[in-house]
């Protein structure tokens, strides 16, 4: 079933309030996702750096030692980078800053070969994403997303419906080797496995057995060779089969494509200050008071809101 | 029926079970009841098996007014999918648009959008009237057996497809006509009834911006797909 919720500040400077704006929505789809929690949230961009995010292992599939060891190595990793700074951990996951002079294939693939079970989470130059199996109230006592300011955002409840519930096939996902992009879905991938076995075959490898992780490879991809968000989304209309409503963040965009059959729900509440996206609009009415319509999101349909 | 009072229940504080009880209990005693703070909570007002008049105070969620029999419901705000689906007789009016699958297999009664509906409107409808004053989604009429459906806007794509009976009404542009679907004449007659329930459901202001009857073009089932023919392997094939 799952959930999937996007927050758009469109007012310059009003960029308080995003984590409680996005854990209230998070929390009122709560019921249709109970395996795990994520958000991937935009603050203030420093173009001369990347926010890295890694998670040392998983509690689920790891023991205590063997996340403490890939911890002391991720952050000996990070201080022995020259421009490292802002060095923290919390939970299973650790966080740094790197010169964005750093490539980010070379650094992820040096990162997650620090040891078993090392993942990088998110690589941004404004984009930080947190995910946790569980609910959001444990997503918000693990990371603290209600404090978080920023400009734009999104979020995902998971209902597993096939591969496994860990912290890798939580939500969102990041665009691997791409800056600033993540992704949540609620639905299907119908051709998933010929679209993977065609990435596979290319060399691209994927961390998780979850459709959606197609969905982030395909962004990324698309991104990376110089499309906008826009054309990105158009090309997931295109080239991805079956019930879906996905929603993608980057550094100034967000935007949602939803399938041509309306499988899968998607209301949109606009006004001249922000834009919410959620699968119900339980969670929009929870989190934003006032006077707005609400309305469900045309089917075959590609919207991107850019600051 | 006339109410005797009117009774307001704070949605806020309770559970979605209490609210239903508590409406049927008052129903009951004949109270016209507001709800306060539905917050587009799912499953509100289903199964109101007695008539008297339901006010929720914004937006509703999933399945309100579903299994209604007899029942008043209006909705301030929107509605999410499935609104009064599978209703025997009543009425369902909301004020702004309608998720997916709005008036899904209503046997009888009248459901009026005064917004957009999106997807699979009316889907098998056995009876009823669905009156829609903005646009609908895909596939609405889907498999309609019987009623009324009438979108004074425009619709999806996949309109009225594989109908059984269901008599359709369209103010504006057809996305596109649905498998078997075809446009016949409004009648005079049709379009006199369109003029009523127009009337009838909508304000002056809001009938200004909606055609008059005759305007409107009518869509019935081709009823090419009622019964098999080997010899017309063609058709099912694209209706399947």
């Amino acid at each position: 079933m799952c959930g999937i919720l996007g927050y758009f500040r469109k007012i310059p400077g009003s960029d308080e309030h995003l984590g409680a704006t996005m854990l209230n929505m998070l929390n009122a789809l709560g019921r249709r996702g109970p395996d795990s929690a994520g958000v991937a949230m935009v603050g203030p961009a420093q173009r001369s750096r990347y926010i890295v995010r890694v998670q040392a292992g998983d509690e689920l599939e790891m023991g205590d030692q063997a996340i403490e060891k890939n911890r002391e190595a991720i952050e000996h990793f990070a201080r022995s980078l020259q421009a490292a700074g802002a060095l923290s951990s919390s939970g299973v996951y650790v966080r740094f800053e790197v010169d964005a002079a750093t490539s980010i294939a070379e650094l992820t693939r040096t990162i997650e070969s620090l040891g078993e079970g090392i993942e990088v989470i998110s690589i941004g130059h404004a984009m930080e994403l947190s995910k946790e199996v569980g609910t959001p109230l444990l997503l918000e006592q693990k990371h603290h997303v209600s404090a978080f300011n920023g400009t734009h955002g999104i979020g995902h409840t998971r209902l597993c419906t096939e591969s496994i519930v860990d912290l890798s096939h939580s939500q969102p996902f990041w665009g691997r080797g791409a800056v600033d992009v993540a992704v949540v879905h609620n639905g299907h991938i119908t051709n998933y496995h010929q679209l993977r076995r065609k990435y596979e075959q290319r060399g691209i490898y994927f961390m998780t057995e979850n459709d959606s992780e197609v969905l982030a490879v395909y962004l990324a991809e698309a991104m990376n060779k110089g499309a906008t968000l826009r054309e990105g989304l158009d090309g997931v209309l295109r080239d991805m089969d079956g019930a879906f409503c996905c929603l993608a963040v980057t550094a100034t965009e967000m935007g949602f494509a939803k399938d041509p059959y309306a499988f899968k729900p998607l209301v949109l509440a606009e006004s001249d200050e922000f834009v919410a996206v959620a699968t119900e609009e339980i969670a929009i009415r929870a989190a934003i008071p006032g006077d707005y319509k609400v309305s469900e999101a045309p089917v075959a349909e590609v919207r991107v809101w850019s600051r | 029926m006339v109410p005797v009072a009117t009774c307001a229940i704070d949605a806020a504080t309770l559970s979605t079970r209490e609210i239903n009880t508590l409406i049927r209990s008052r129903l009951a005693g004949g109270s016209e009841i507001c709800i306060e703070n539905p917050a587009a909570r799912h499953n509100l007002g289903v199964a109101l098996l007695q008539p008297g008049r339901v006010r929720f105070l914004g937006s509703v969620g999933y399945y309100c007014g579903g299994l209604m029999d007899g029942a008043e419901i209006h909705v301030e705000g929107s509605a999410g999918w499935g609104l009064a689906e599978s209703m025997s007789n009543g009425y369902v009016e909301v004020k702004g648009g309608a998720g997916n699958g709005a008036a899904a297999a209503i046997r009888g009664g009248t459901v009026v959008i005064h917004g957009d509906a999106a997807a699979r409107l009316g889907v098998s409808m056995k009876g009823g009237v669905v009156l829609v004053g903005g646009d609908c989604g895909y596939m609405a009429g889907f498999m309609g057996q019987k009623g009324t459906l009438v979108v004074c806007g425009n619709t999806g794509q996949a309109f009225a497809d594989s109908m059984y009976a269901t008599t359709c009404f369209v103010g504006g542009t057809i996305g596109n006509l649905g498998t078997d679907a075809v446009v016949e004449p409004t009648s005079p007659d049709e379009a006199a009834m369109l003029d009523a329930l127009l009337a009838k459901h909508f304000s002056a202001e809001e009938r200004a911006s909606k055609p008059a009857g005759s305007k409107f073009t009518k869509v019935v089932a081709g009823r090419k797909l009622w019964n098999f023919d080997k010899h017309n392997w063609k058709h099912w094939q694209d209706a399947l």
